[in-house]
């Protein structure tokens, strides 16, 4: 008894310890990207400038890399939770916040306002309908999951029409604009971090870290759906219920992520899997664990996009697969058995 | 034996006038051709008399009314139909559908001897599809300036409108003449920060922007970047320290519009971002917003004109940009000057 107990408590400790260094590794990737930029403000000012001073220093620290830096932490925190929770409650490794239609409606409601949006950019109108479309997409598919029963293949398959729905929309309002609303719409595909300031921070803040609380109240139930539905319904888990509001918060987190910045891919379903390798499958800690690792990979490509090919910006868009996909196949090279 | 020498030049004369008759024939019969190079480089062969045109892009379609061949078109791009008030003899044409993907059946359907679309928008395909029909594709841009006056002399030449043609370029190398003439002892250009129609898109070698903003004698500041619209930092732009900004927007019906407070609204919201009242251009309010229809395109002299006369206001004293764009749309458009293409305006 002594030795099982000696043993949860080692791996206990491995999933602390595995959260402390995502920390100390995100600190770090933060002091670098807070020391990065066109401006000469190197290691040594931004770091004064962060804690005392005014003038033009202080005003780019503070000002535009700083919300920057903490819109990235955000933007991965609120995606790679997103994708933990759809994973565990559709139980499918392929599940991602952008699963259930919700990347490509969000696409939808930023093309409609840009197309619509008098012919310049709001970045306001933008984000508010991509926003509202989100949620849409994850009501349509709480719809549909209400009157036909929330299984987990009735609702990938809604979404995966949502998906095609949606993507198909976009594709008729690009074929309807003009070069420069084509133009306009290719980059918000692309996401991009440039546009962030405290204001827009505030608002993304609100959608992404609300929902946290309930989650990890119901990580215990998300383990249970891991066994099935009949056996977590054994259990005592009102699978439905749950599976309701994991879809709504983790929509919420997602519209949050995403509706400033632009669809920021892979994030989401690569976070997820690659801490379940590391400390397995318990969601009180795969969720903060998830999330971590999503704001290490966000932050990590937004900062070497801004610095691969300064002063161009790769957009964070592409560089989150370039840092994601090798370093998921190395892990997934690595390891010996089936996790999933 | 005398026979026979009477037969063969019968016979042999015969043969020469069936010679001589099918050549006639064959010249009555000939139609007149060209070989011109167009906007991708290649050789085509047009017949001519064109006499009807399918026209997918509204710069080309800008030239032709100032080549006086409006009367040529017999189908346009279905955008044109927002701005009704720009197109008054065009905007009840047949439309084929938009710039990047017409309609081929409708095209056909029309039977034009010529179909003028972008170097690179539709794609090939247009070629294959409507060669059957024999309706000739020529694609032209008309929306690179340094290439413009060549590709309105092949038009020229294609409408058999060289005389139009001829007064069109002149005008235009005139102004660009006089301009490039002021500047030419220019030493220190002030260096211009240039965004694209996307917040933080920057306009590189390559772009329109960026060429315009060289021929008004400004100093992009993204000259040496290596793609034409590359996303930066606000930053960048800060580091930079812009002597001016000029934003680009782009409006389906500037032409018709009164109003010049969303383009205000567009100035106020960049003179706001944070941090950028550090830079130059801001703290001097010389932060300038421009339409996309004076920006690229046939136009592209008015826009070039804001800008030199925004660069340099004292060497521009008289130069008078709306003036310029008046002339322009009175004389080669044959419609009224209207609209609202920049702001601030000039007082």
């Amino acid at each position: 008894m002594e030795d099982i107990y000696q043993r949860y408590k080692g791996f206990t400790g491995k999933k602390v310890s595995l959260m402390i260094f995502l920390l100390v590794i995100l600190f770090a990737v933060a002091l670098i990207a807070l020391s990065q930029g066109a401006a000469s403000v190197g290691f040594k000012d931004s770091f004064t400038a962060l804690f005392r001073g005014s003038g033009l220093a202080h005003a780019i620290v503070w000002k535009l890399r700083l919300p920057r830096i903490v819109m990235a932490i955000l933007v991965g925190w609120g995606l790679a939770l997103a994708g933990t929770v759809f994973q565990a409650i559709l139980r499918n490794p392929l599940a991602s916040p952008y699963t259930l239609g919700i990347a490509s409606s969000a696409g939808f409601g930023a093309v409609m306002a840009i197309v619509f949006g008098a012919g310049f950019s709001n970045e306001y109108l933008i984000a508010g309908n991509a926003f509202f479309f989100a949620l849409l997409s994850s009501f349509l598919i709480l719809g549909i999951a209400k009157l036909k029963g929330s299984t987990t293949e009735t609702m990938i398959l809604a979404g995966i029409a949502i998906m095609f729905l949606f993507s198909s929309l976009s594709s008729l309002f690009q074929y309807m604009g003009t070069m420069e609303e084509v133009h306009e719409i290719v980059f918000w595909f692309f996401g991009s971090l440039s546009k962030v300031g405290w204001k827009e921070l505030g608002i993304a803040s609100v959608m992404i870290l609300l929902p946290i609380p309930i989650l990890l109240k119901l990580s215990w139930d998300f383990n249970l759906l891991a066994a099935g539905d009949e056996s977590a319904l054994a259990l005592g888990v009102n699978v439905k219920r749950i599976r309701m509001i994991g879809v709504i918060l983790a929509s919420l987190i997602t519209a949050g992520s995403i509706c400033f910045t632009g669809v920021i891919g892979f994030i989401g379903l690569v976070s997820p899997h690659i801490t379940r390798m590391i400390i397995g499958g318990d969601h009180w800690f795969l969720l903060p664990a998830s999330a971590l690792v999503g704001t290490v990979l966000v932050l990590m490509a937004d900062t070497l996009g801004r610095i691969v090919w300064a002063p161009q910006v790769i957009p964070i868009g592409i560089v989150t697969s370039f840092i994601g996909v090798p370093f998921f196949f190395y892990l997934l090279m690595r390891r010996k058995r089936e996790y999933w | 034996m005398k026979k026979y020498v009477i037969r063969t030049c019968a016979s042999t004369i015969l043969f020469c006038l069936l010679i001589l008759g099918e050549g006639l024939i064959a010249q009555a019969n000939r139609v007149e051709s060209i070989s011109i190079k167009d906007a991708t480089g290649r050789f085509v062969e047009v017949r001519l008399p064109v006499k009807k045109l399918v026209v997918l892009t509204s710069d080309a379609l800008e030239v032709i009314r100032a080549l006086k061949a409006e009367d040529l078109v017999v189908g346009v791009n279905t955008g044109i139909a927002k701005n009704p008030l720009f197109w008054p003899k065009l905007k009840n044409k047949p439309r084929v559908g938009s710039w990047r993907e017409p309609n081929y059946e409708l095209i056909v359907e029309l039977n034009p001897d010529i179909v003028i679309g972008y170097a690179r928008h539709p794609g090939q395909d247009m070629e294959k599809k409507l060669a059957p029909f024999d309706i000739t594709v020529i694609r032209l841009d008309f929306y690179k300036i340094r290439t413009l006056l060549k590709e309105v002399e092949i038009l020229g030449r294609i409408l058999n409108r060289e005389q139009e043609a001829k007064q069109l370029s002149t005008w235009y190398q005139k102004k660009l003449d006089f301009m490039q003439e002021r500047l030419r002892d220019i030493n220190n250009r002030p260096d211009v920060y240039i965004e694209s129609y996307s917040n933080y898109h920057t306009t590189g070698p390559g772009s329109g922007g960026h060429e315009i903003c060289d021929l008004a004698g400004g100093h992009n500041i993204a000259s040496n970047f290596s793609i034409p619209y590359p996303e930066i930092t606000p930053e960048w732009v800060l580091a930079k320290n812009p002597h001016v900004i000029i934003k680009a927007v782009s409006f389906s019906n500037c032409y018709a519009m009164i109003d010049s407070s969303p383009l205000k609204g567009v100035r106020n919201k960049i003179i706001a971002r944070p941090s950028w009242d550090n830079i130059r251009a801001v703290q001097e309010v010389k932060v300038y917003v421009m339409a996309s229809d004076i920006w690229t395109g046939p136009r592209a002299i008015i826009g070039i004109t804001y800008m030199a006369k925004w660069f340099y206001p004292n060497l521009f004293k008289d130069l008078d940009p709306k003036k310029l764009h008046r002339e322009y749309l009175v004389r080669f458009q044959g419609v009224n000057y209207q609209g609202v293409y920049v702001y601030p305006q000039f007082k």
